[in-house]
């Protein structure tokens, strides 16, 4: 580990990283636009020079070079001594900022950025207050380039971050710096917008309000917003996210730093895959069939109404018929005898979806096998497209587009006893097997195929436990609402076997009981759901639980 | 702020009289009567409202009195408000509610589509006015403020203009600081043609 | 905007002459209709029995009536105190805002919150308006009466309600009781703020109830009697007002008074900073306006009793003395007490438009740390001077009210802090556990 010392004081840094990367993890507020620890160095926007001690060539002794040096590109080795806080460093950050603010709009108060922008940070920390420039400001109007992000040409700074991502990360290189001096600006090719899967990045990356999201445009200011540390359901890979909402609901997902998954990015399938959340149609009360149609019920008669019926199925192997379930349309004595017992397979199942936690999914799992111990278990529907992609620099965007498929795994294969996967499952079901089944669901997209909904449709009792109406509303018994993942704490266990929690961001939808507390209840816990606790029950049972991953958090002020 | 900015102050020493605190009492029930008998006084202050007002005795101060809200226009009877969300940021009684828009207007970003102040939560601190980067929100001189109902005193845009309307005579909106916003107008620069068009 | 007529109405009520006159006018009316109707309760006014009850009921009237001016009053000081005019739209100078003010609370919606405790939190306020107006029948109003037509010979009429043998103990007794319509209301209301309110109001009564024990036990050792019409008589009688006696005694239920009737600055049980409105805080209209007449009848209750006690009654050097009995002695006297109760009323009231409110442990410390130890003192003191047959004596009194004094001064110099003092301003308490 080298050491380097700034300002008299000796730091001790990772090898192999800038100057300026080990004074901002040492907490220093170094300027700087250009440099981005996932990019490539080019030292252009000249934020982030310090003064560097060299030999002189004259006398050959280390002393104090007569020009400064850009941090981001001189690397730490030993020894090296460099000064951050002195005045011809502070002089030069002032030039430069007051550089920048030649042509930079006064527009803060209806850019997007602000409050998270660098340059007005910088601003105020090291600018000018007023300017010497007695021209007018260049204007440059903003341009659309492409579906889903807008640049404004005049607060670029041409650090040239965004280009650079394009070129190396995505590998597309759609952006490109075009014409020179003061009518450089930043461009696409005329019919090749900015349009690839990665492309969200950008708008993080872009130091001001240059690049910014359609989506989000002019929703909201960044400071009205809280944050919660989440992680994405997107695909399998278990990207980590910061969910930015406030009490009007989610307003934009950004990337979490993640040394072992996403680094500093994320795919814009988990950019932009929270809409589901505020879908209008969303399910916000628990139905019974009652008749015909689904009637509301409310959420304290449902352990009742439920168990009795699935205790009830899991005991009619015996000639006696089960009781309960007074308000069912079909009497569960009318369940008829079963036909599943010989094989050893349970006239019960429930369906782990891989939408639902670890924590859910245990939970889930133990209440129908508490309820009836030759339960089958069954791994949900795994919604699969496309295949795999990987960008230039390792980022991988899985076909597979459910968070936590590896998580149920893993539990299922621990409980043992008849399982089946989603495909067997459905098998069984039309030949009639089952007389009893617990659905969950939680999918963004409709789920529910024509094949799916016709082999549900023959299991006599059917919980559906889902965010959307689906075709199994028909066939349902019971209608639960389920709370989508931005409402529910708990982890995912990525495709690769790591464990990722997550927070919960908003409060469940008004009428709707997180999963994780409904399971609870219905088990017959007492109080509240903490994915925490049963997390350590689990792991008595699965060590693969003990231990969960959080990466670590981003030194501030910087990206 | 540096610390030998910071003035430490320690507390007086009472003599025992002073701790024993009946001194001080009849030390305020003698202003409190000296106040009571002072005639002059009481009729030199108080107005008697609604025979008298402050417009009749000339002592309402328009340019600072902290009334209702307006909303102010720009030169081309336009919202000034740019949405930037800075008043209801600096509000303390989260009274007011902004839901912001693309304008559509060539030279201007962001307008307000909705603009709601609740007068009846508002303290009329005037944050909002100190807060707002394009003068946009003025508190006004008009004190009087009745309804029948509480729904009528959340004002919207439309109403808050009205009373800039009604106002502006008494109170002409303030020279807006220098940003691209303030000035806007067809007077200002055609931003709809590109990079290099400049005033002479 | 206002209905022509209803300005009419006002314009006419703002006359003096029209207040004056109708006042007046009122006033010969049952004058001439008593004087009329005088044969028919003659007989009554000659028993002791049925003379009480026309005291009873006469006082009755004039204390609710006086409550609801007091309100008025106050609002006048309050607006005084702060170069204002106060109430003076209704009515002549404000004369007819009683009058209003009842209206006003008679058609408000009375809320009955679906939360509350609803029996308990319909007697509260009956209680506390009941429990402040028991206290009056032990006032000896106007020293006794013998009416013309009796005969020489005759006992005097007591002009008192109930001249009870235990006058004290009752006032004691009856006095505590007022705080039950408090703390019901904090209960009953199912509210953490009225809760809040309640607690304070019962803490704090606990309080200050000793302090005003001690101070009415000197009284007692000096008078050596329970019953308040003969310690005015005594003080009528020597022309010595126990005030002159024992100040400090007559200051230590002075203040146990005001933090009795929970009025400023002892008025932490409704503090509307920190309470909403403390105990009264779900409630509305008549009921709200219940407690508000309960606290002003309580204040009454308290001057006229310290009037008693300290100030002579109805006794004024000058005027008839004990042995007058005639009719128009007693008008005298009560008018001499009357005045002597409104001009507390009035102090009461600048008190509370001039301090400000005590914070909970400075009242709880005033109570414990300063008034207990006080009246204990001064209790001792008294009771030496009784053992020596002093009781009575000014001079010796005075010598002993102002050594205490001393003293006290003596201990404030050497604690170094005001009786108010912070919190923090205490010695730490050493709170490690115990193993
Ligand atoms: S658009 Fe943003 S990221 Fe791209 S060069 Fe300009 S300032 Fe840098
Ligand atoms: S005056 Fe104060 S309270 Fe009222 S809207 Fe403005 S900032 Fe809010
Ligand atoms: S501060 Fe001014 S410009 Fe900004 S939203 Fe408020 S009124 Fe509009
Ligand atoms: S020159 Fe070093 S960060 Fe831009």
């Amino acid at each position: 580990m080298p050491k380097i010392i700034i300002d008299g004081h000796t730091i001790e840094c990772r090898s192999g990283i800038p100057v300026l990367q080990a004074a901002l993890e040492a907490g220093l507020a170094v300027p700087h636009y250009c440099y981005h620890p996932g990019l490539s160095v080019v030292a252009s926007c000249r934020l982030c020079l310090m003064e560097m001690k060299m030999p002189n060539p004259k006398t050959g002794q280390m002393d104090w070079a007569p020009k400064l040096f850009p941090s981001c590109q001189t690397p730490v080795r030993d020894g090296l001594e460099v000064r951050f806080r002195s005045d011809p460093v502070r002089e030069n950050q002032q030039h430069v900022m007051e550089y920048y603010l030649l042509n930079h709009p006064l527009d803060c108060p209806v850019c997007d950025k602000a409050g998270e922008c660098y340059l007005q940070d910088y601003t105020e920390a090291n600018g000018p207050a007023t300017s010497r420039m007695v021209e007018d400001k260049t204007k440059n109007p903003k341009k659309d380039i492409g579906p889903h992000t807008l640049l404004y040409q005049d607060r670029c700074v041409l650090c040239s971050r965004c280009v650079r991502f394009c070129d190396e990360i995505a590998g597309t290189g759609e952006l490109a710096v075009v014409g020179r001096g003061s009518r450089c600006e930043i461009d696409v090719l005329p019919g090749q917008p900015l349009e690839n899967p990665l492309q969200g990045n950008v708008v993080d990356l872009c130091p001001v309000g240059a690049l910014l999201d359609k989506g989000f445009l002019f929703k909201q200011r960044v400071w009205l917003l809280r944050s919660a540390r989440s992680v994405s359901p997107a695909d399998s890979r278990g990207q980590t996210i910061w969910i930015d909402y406030n009490e009007a609901g989610i307003h934009r997902i950004r990337p979490r730093y993640n040394e072992k998954i996403n680094e500093w990015w994320i795919s814009d399938e988990a950019r932009f895959g929270w809409k589901h959340v505020h879908r209008p149609d969303r399910l916000r009360q628990p139905r019974i069939r009652q008749g015909v149609a689904l009637q509301p019920a409310r959420w304290e008669e449902l352990p009742g109404l439920l168990r009795a019926p699935f205790a009830g199925v899991a005991a009619c192997a015996s000639p006696a018929g089960p009781g309960g379930g007074a308000r069912l349309a079909q009497p569960p004595s009318l369940l008829g005898r079963g036909q599943g017992e010989g094989q050893g397979i349970g006239p019960l199942a429930a369906v782990l979806s891989p939408m639902l936690t670890c924590e859910e999914a245990w939970l889930l799992a133990k209440l129908a096998r508490s309820l009836a111990p030759q339960a089958t278990l069954v791994l949900g529907h795994v919604p699969v497209s496309g295949h795999d992609q990987t960008y230039p620099n390792g980022f991988t965007i899985k076909a597979e587009k459910c968070p936590n498929r590896r998580g149920v795994e893993t539990i299922l294969q621990h409980l043992g006893g008849p399982t089946a996967s989603f495909q067997e499952f459905l098998a069984q079901a039309v030949e009639g097997r089952f007389r009893a089944a617990y659905v969950t669901g939680g999918y963004p997209d409709a789920w529910v195929t024509d094949p799916v909904a016709a082999a549900l449709a023959r299991i006599p009792f059917l919980v559906v436990h889902d965010l959307f109406p689906s075709a199994l509303d028909g066939a349902a018994a019971v209608q639960i609402p389920g709370a989508a993942w931005t409402e529910r704490e708990g982890t995912f266990m990525n495709c690769d076997g790591l464990l990722q929690p997550f927070e919960r961001a908003l409060p469940p939808l008004e009428g709707v009981k997180a999963d994780g507390q409904f399971f609870y209840e219905l088990l017959g816990q007492p109080g509240l759901f903490r994915a925490q606790t049963v997390r350590e029950t689990m792991a008595a049972e699965l060590p693969q639980f003990s231990e969960v991953f959080i990466p670590r958090d981003l030194p501030k002020r910087a990206h | 702020m540096r610390d030998d900015d910071i003035i430490v102050l320690k507390e007086p020493e009472l003599t025992p009289a002073e701790r024993l605190y009946l001194p001080q009492i009849l030390d305020g029930l003698k202003t409190t009567l000296r106040h009571m008998f002072d005639l002059q006084r009481r009729h030199a202050v108080v107005h008697q409202y609604p025979e008298q007002t402050r417009e009749d005795t000339g002592e309402l101060r328009t340019a600072n009195y902290h009334g209702v809200h307006r909303l102010n226009k720009d030169p081309d009877g336009r919202v000034a408000c740019v949405a930037c969300f800075m008043c209801s940021t600096a509000c303390p009684a989260h009274c007011i509610h902004i839901e912001a828009g693309e304008s559509p207007w060539p030279d201007r970003e962001k307008y307000p589509v909705q603009f709601d102040i609740d007068e009846l939560r508002c303290i009329y601190c005037g944050l909002c006015e100190e807060a707002c980067p394009v003068d946009a929100i003025e508190l006004t001189p008009l004190y009087e403020l009745v309804s029948c109902t509480r729904e009528e005193l959340i004002l919207d845009k439309e109403k808050l203009l009205q009373i800039y309307e009604e106002t502006k005579g008494i109170k002409p909106r303030r020279n807006p600081p220098v940003t691209d916003y303030g000035l806007t107008g067809t007077q200002g620069l055609d931003v709809a043609e590109p990079n290099m068009k400049r005033k002479v | 905007m206002t209905d022509p007529t209803i300005k009419r109405i006002e314009t006419v009520l703002r006359k003096p002459a029209v207040i004056f006159g109708a006042g007046a006018a009122i006033l010969l009316l049952v004058t001439a209709l008593l004087a009329l109707a005088f044969p028919l309760y003659k007989p009554l006014l000659s028993s002791q029995f049925s003379f009480s009850m026309i005291v009873l009921a006469v006082m009755l009237v004039l204390i609710l009536s006086a409550t609801a001016l007091c309100i008025l009053f106050e609002r006048k000081i309050a607006g005084f105190t702060q170069d204002r005019y106060g109430p003076n739209r209704v009515g002549f100078w404000g004369l007819l805002q009683p009058v209003a003010d009842g209206l006003k609370f008679l058609l408000k919606e009375d809320i009955i919150p679906r939360h509350v405790d609803k029996p308990l939190f319909l007697l509260a306020p009956a209680l506390a308006l009941a429990a402040s107006l028991l206290g009056f029948a032990i006032i000896p109003w106007a020293g006794q009466v013998r009416w013309p037509w009796m005969p020489p010979d005759a006992p005097p009429l007591s002009t008192q309600v109930a001249n009870l043998n235990v006058g004290f103990l009752y006032l004691l007794a009856v006095g505590s009781l007022s705080v039950y319509g408090v703390v019901l209301a904090g209960y009953a209301s199912n509210n953490k703020y009225a809760f809040y309110g309640g607690m304070r109001a019962a803490a704090q009564m606990i309080s200050y109830e000793l302090p005003l024990g001690l101070g009415l036990l000197v009284v007692l050792l000096v008078s050596g009697t329970l019953q308040l019409d003969q310690i005015v008589q005594q003080q009528a009688a020597t022309g010595v007002w126990n005030i002159f006696l024992h100040p400090i005694a007559f200051f230590l239920v002075l203040v146990s008074a005001l933090a009795e009737a929970n009025r400023a600055p002892f008025d932490l049980p409704e503090a509307e900073q920190e309470l909403v409105g403390g105990y009264h805080t779900e409630y509305s209209a008549m009921k709200f306006a219940m407690f508000f007449l309960g606290e002003y009848a309580h204040m009454i209750t308290s001057s006229a009793l310290i009037v008693a006690l300290f100030f002579g009654g109805w006794h004024f050097w000058g005027l008839p003395g004990p042995e007058n009995v005639t009719w128009w002695a007693m008008l005298i006297k009560l008018a001499v007490y009357l005045t002597k109760v409104a001009l507390f009323i009035a102090l009461f009231m600048l008190v509370r438009w001039t301090l400000p409110r005590f914070r909970f442990d400075q009242l709880m410390r005033v109570a414990w740390q300063s008034l207990v130890p006080i009246g204990v003192a001064l209790l001792a003191a008294t009771a030496a001077l009784t053992y020596l047959g002093w009781q009575r004596n000014v001079w010796a009194s005075l010598a002993a009210n102002l050594l205490l004094l001393a003293v006290l001064l003596r201990s404030a110099a050497r604690s170094k802090r005001p009786v108010t003092a912070r919190q923090e301003d205490l010695p730490e308490i050493d709170v490690r556990p115990t193993t």
